[in-house]
């Protein structure tokens, strides 16, 4: 009888919450919450006490696919990497490097990003390896490093319980999102009466036990940000000394602001000038307050311009460099930090070394014997366009699903349907798995080793509960496979802890991190610049990464697509608690499945009236780029005029009608603002 | 004490399968099954999990297995509630009871914080009550409406309360069940989704308080079982977890007339 707990890390938000896998005989038999984890703390919302739910679903993936006469048939591991090894070396002695683009994965581990990462630019010789950070914080890591050198979370979680006096949450629907997190926030107000100011279109679960709840209209966040930076500088609620002697720009961005008052504020996104005045002075009057945001902030055409915004706010108020308040972009996945820290971008190698250094150059060079052009790669957004043109021959995606989780849908098909040769690594046939020539499957996090880096910088240990299925495997031994098929030296790795030696050598804020310390401390955030540094849970204290914080003077522009006669509704995309993502491994999980089986579009009862719903319950959605049917929610809790659909459901994809236009420098697309036409389904009239 | 507990278990090894324990290893602590050979210098007894739950899995799954448990005042109580439910097996368990700290006692608000099958350390003190029961009866009847109203509109449907619970072991949950609880929603329809599992509880509540720590809304639970626990006693003469011998009053046949007040109390 073979009894084990083994620690590991959730595969679901970024909270970094960590849970026991029971497994009795090599069989998965429970899960324990881990009352010694600082984050969870002995609590999990339902997809960590669910966290397992997937993993033994007789969908998974247990044998290489290679497709043949259109049919994705079973082979052999020698086979299909062979045929992988073949073509890759074939199109980019035809096409060159730049041929071949990679996607990485935020579900992955640092350790398998970190190699997807070498592979590309070492093994390939391409900078074109991105991820889906480019789908939710690109804006982020743009705007935060443009305004304070380094682009994460400048605090961490526990701060929340413990410090914070104030939270200001802008686009983000933290209890649903994060629901962890939410837990600190709800304890802070509980039991120590911090305050709390939600904006937000929609009325979440927050802005419902808010001391203030502001609504606005979708992509007017510069305007509002604008116009609380109004109220505290004209009614003297600045941190003069913290402006003086730590920033740059403030005269220009106070010059912009000052065009901003409440009420031509209210004219533009709908927030009444009053309300947010009381909710600038909350922000300014409770130091240490805690600015807490996510894709409501990032996925716009203006992402980057709402984030410089936040930083502006921050740093004019003094919220930065001290413990409870900073600007604090939650992260989606698990380990989307960690896949950007590793490297998993077109633009910088592990550590936000940038490509376009000679002297990184070299230093990678000198260790992995060969790397790529200093040449910044393509995103994301522009891979998937590359394969629709052809420029981008072979596509190579690990554990990502672009077919649900990229704009317009119906552009991503034609574009993915059109790839010469397309590889998908991962755990189920998703979606994009289906369009794939081969396919591999890799490992579940419950089955393999590693680390994940959380929202907070905070860097856990993930590990092997049981064996993966059939002949499945973990992603960092497949990269190895393969790399060593294509001749590559460097890639002879025997488990993840040596994978680490490699980064923590390369990676000045992962040089202090190993497994050694991973499992005596539990955690550590980065920066972590030394074996004996105690890793850093607040950044800038006493300066910046860049030095001085520097001001933006921003200006609100409209989103890419205002509603109209024809599309007269705006539409905002975001998740369920009950789900995550694209819906590959939640919709698997009995518990979660049976709480929401299929999508939804919520709607005010004003607009169901004005549309003639008429007690129907399903609904057509279109917008200029496709059409979905799915059921209606009529609820107050969103405003008139603004509809809402979670994006996890594949046959009625939000993304199907979701716009393409992206952020100028970050590349992010703008999810949370289209505007859409809503019509009762004709089946429902009888 | 640990120590004492250490040297009882390993003696228990050598008659015993296997005993259930909590177990530290690397950055973490969690339940564990000790078999013979172990390293005992692992096994710990704080923080606390629902080690019942575990003991009652184990007795399912392999039908001859003799367990032991090293067990506070209320995994002993959720054990009697279980085994009156055919759960947990008593002729297969052994259980190493061991005394709370008077600490413990006070945090837990803990009426009874020792087993009575007491092997190591001495019977605290027990704790004070909860001093929100005292403030939720002083509310009028609309206040207390309202005090649930704001708590459980913090609630993210977890299930962490029920997950925990040693006594939650039906099968189907009429909390999943959407004839009574509209699914999907958050928080979940009020009051229905708490009240039902309040009233499941009633004749089963232990006052092991894991509900109330498992919740990451920070709900006041605990109150609510206070409360139940209270009236089971009052009207039915119930204390759960107290007596092994007592039949649990809700699942007996109501020709047993079984309330106080159908009497002529």
């Amino acid at each position: 009888m073979d009894y084990r707990n083994t620690l590991t890390t959730c595969i679901y938000c970024g909270a970094g919450c960590q849970m026991y896998i029971e497994t009795i005989d090599g069989q998965i038999t429970g899960v324990w919450p881990a009352k010694t984890n600082q984050i969870s703390q002995g609590r999990l919302c339902i997809k960590g006490w669910n966290v397992t739910g997937f993993v033994d679903s007789p969908d998974r993936l247990t044998t290489p696919l290679i497709r043949k006469d259109g049919e994705l048939v079973p082979a052999g591991w020698d086979q299909a990497l062979s045929l992988i090894a073949g073509k890759l070396r074939a199109v980019r002695q035809e096409s060159g490097p730049d041929s071949i683009g990679i996607l990485a994965s935020a579900k992955c581990t640092n350790e398998e990003n970190y190699l997807m990462n070498k592979f590309a630019r070492a093994v390939i010789g391409t900078n074109n390896i991105d991820h889906c950070a480019r789908l939710c914080h690109a804006p982020t890591v743009v705007g935060l490093a443009a305004a304070f050198g380094s682009g994460a979370m400048t605090n961490s979680i526990p701060e929340f319980e413990t410090d914070t006096n104030c939270f200001l949450i802008m686009g983000s629907n933290t209890s649903e999102g994060h629901p962890l997190i939410a837990s600190r926030i709800m304890k802070a107000q509980q039991e120590r009466g911090a305050r709390l100011v939600v904006i937000d279109p929609r009325e979440t679960q927050l802005a419902r036990i808010a001391d203030l709840y502001l609504p606005f209209r979708p992509g007017t966040d510069v305007a509002v940000l604008n116009g609380l930076m109004h109220v505290i500088i004209s009614e003297g609620l600045e941190d003069r000394l913290f402006i003086a002697g730590r920033t740059e720009g403030y005269e220009e961005m106070k010059a912009v602001v000052e065009q901003y008052t409440p009420e031509r504020v209210e004219e533009i996104s709908g927030v009444p000038a009053d309300r947010l005045r009381q909710a600038a002075r909350m922000y300014a009057q409770n130091r240490p307050s805690a600015f807490i945001y996510s894709m409501g902030i990032t996925q716009h055409t203006t992402g980057v311009d709402n984030v410089k915004s936040v930083a502006n706010l921050a740093m004019l108020t003094g919220n930065l460099g001290i413990v409870g308040a900073g600007v604090n972009p939650l992260r989606g996945q698990n380990n989307v930090q960690g896949a950007c820290d590793m490297g998993a971008l077109p633009n910088v190698y592990p550590g936000y070394q940038a490509v376009t250094s000679e002297e990184v150059q070299k230093k990678f060079q000198d260790v992995w014997g060969s790397t790529s052009h200093t040449g910044v790669g393509l995103t994301v957004t522009e891979m998937v366009n590359a394969v629709g043109e052809g420029r981008l021959r072979a596509l190579y995606v690990m554990a990502e699903n672009p077919m649900v989780s990229d704009p317009d849908l119906n552009h991503a098909r034609r574009c993915l349907e059109r790839a010469e040769f397309l590889v998908v690594q991962d755990i189920f046939l998703s979606e994009t798995a289906q369009l794939a020539h081969v396919v591999l499957p890799g490992a579940a996090f419950v089955e393999k080793d590693g680390t994940f880096t959380a929202t907070d910088r905070r860097v856990q240990r993930v590990r092997k509960a049981v064996e993966p299925p059939g002949e499945a495997r973990a992603d960092w031994e497949i990269i190895c496979l393969l790399a060593q098929k294509m001749g590559a030296t460097g890639f002879d790795f025997a488990s993840p802890k040596e994978i680490m030696e490699e980064i923590a050598r390369l990676t000045p804020s992962y040089a202090g991190i190993s497994y050694e310390r991973l499992e005596e401390l539990g955690f550590l955030h980065w920066p972590c610049p030394a074996p004996d540094h105690p890793g850093t849970p607040v950044l800038h204290q006493g300066r910046f990464a860049r030095g001085l914080g520097r001001f933006h003077a921003v200006e609100f522009q409209e989103p890419a697509e205002l509603p109209d006669a024809d599309y007269p509704f705006t539409l905002t995309t975001g998740r369920s608690i009950f789900h995550f993502h694209t819906g590959t491994m939640t919709r698997r999980t009995a518990k979660l499945h049976q709480e929401v089986p299929e999508a939804y579009i919520e709607m005010h009862p004003d607009d169901a009236a004005r549309i003639g719903l008429n007690g129907g319950r399903r609904v057509r959605v279109s917008s200029r780029r496709g059409q979905i049917e799915l059921g209606v929610r009529v609820t107050r809790r969103i405003k008139p005029g603004v509809v809402f659909i979670p994006f996890h459901f594949a046959e009625a994809a939000a993304n199907a009608l979701t716009n393409a236009a992206i952020d100028p420098t970050a590349k992010i697309p703008e999810y949370k603002v289209c505007a859409v036409r809503v019509e009762p389904c004709h089946q429902d009239v009888s | 004490m640990i120590e004492e507990i250490r040297t009882i278990v390993a003696g228990l090894l050598d008659e015993l399968d296997a005993v259930v324990a909590l177990r530290r290893s690397g950055e973490g602590v969690a339940p564990h099954l000790f078999q013979k050979g172990d390293d005992l210098s692992e096994l710990e007894i704080a923080p606390r999990y629902p080690l019942m739950t575990l003991v009652s899995r184990l007795h399912k799954r392999f039908p001859a297995i003799r367990l032991g448990v090293v067990a506070r005042g209320c995994d002993e109580r959720a054990y009697i509630e279980m085994a009156k439910r055919n759960q947990i097996d008593p002729d297969r368990l052994s259980i190493i009871g061991f005394a709370c700290t008077a600490e413990e006692a006070q945090e837990c608000y803990c009426a009874r914080p020792y087993p009575q099958q007491l092997l190591v350390g001495t019977p605290p003190p027990p704790g004070p009550v909860n001093p929100i029961v005292a403030e939720y009866d002083a509310l009028p009847l609309a206040e207390r409406r309202a005090f649930w109203r704001r708590h459980f509109a913090r609630c993210i449907k977890c299930y962490g309360c029920r997950n925990i619970c040693p006594e939650c072991f039906c099968e189907a949950c009429a909390m999943e069940d959407a004839v009574w609880v509209e699914p999907g929603l958050l928080a979940p329809p009020f009051p229905t989704f708490h009240l039902i599992r309040a009233m499941h509880m009633a004749s089963r509540c232990v006052a092991c308080r894991e509900c109330e720590h498992a919740c990451p809304a920070h709900i006041p639970l605990t109150v609510l079982y206070d409360l139940m626990r209270r009236d089971m006693e009052a009207l039915l003469g119930y204390v759960p977890g107290a007596d092994i011998a007592a039949p649990p009053p809700l699942s007996v046949t109501l020709e047993e007339t079984p309330l106080r007040v159908a009497r002529g109390h």
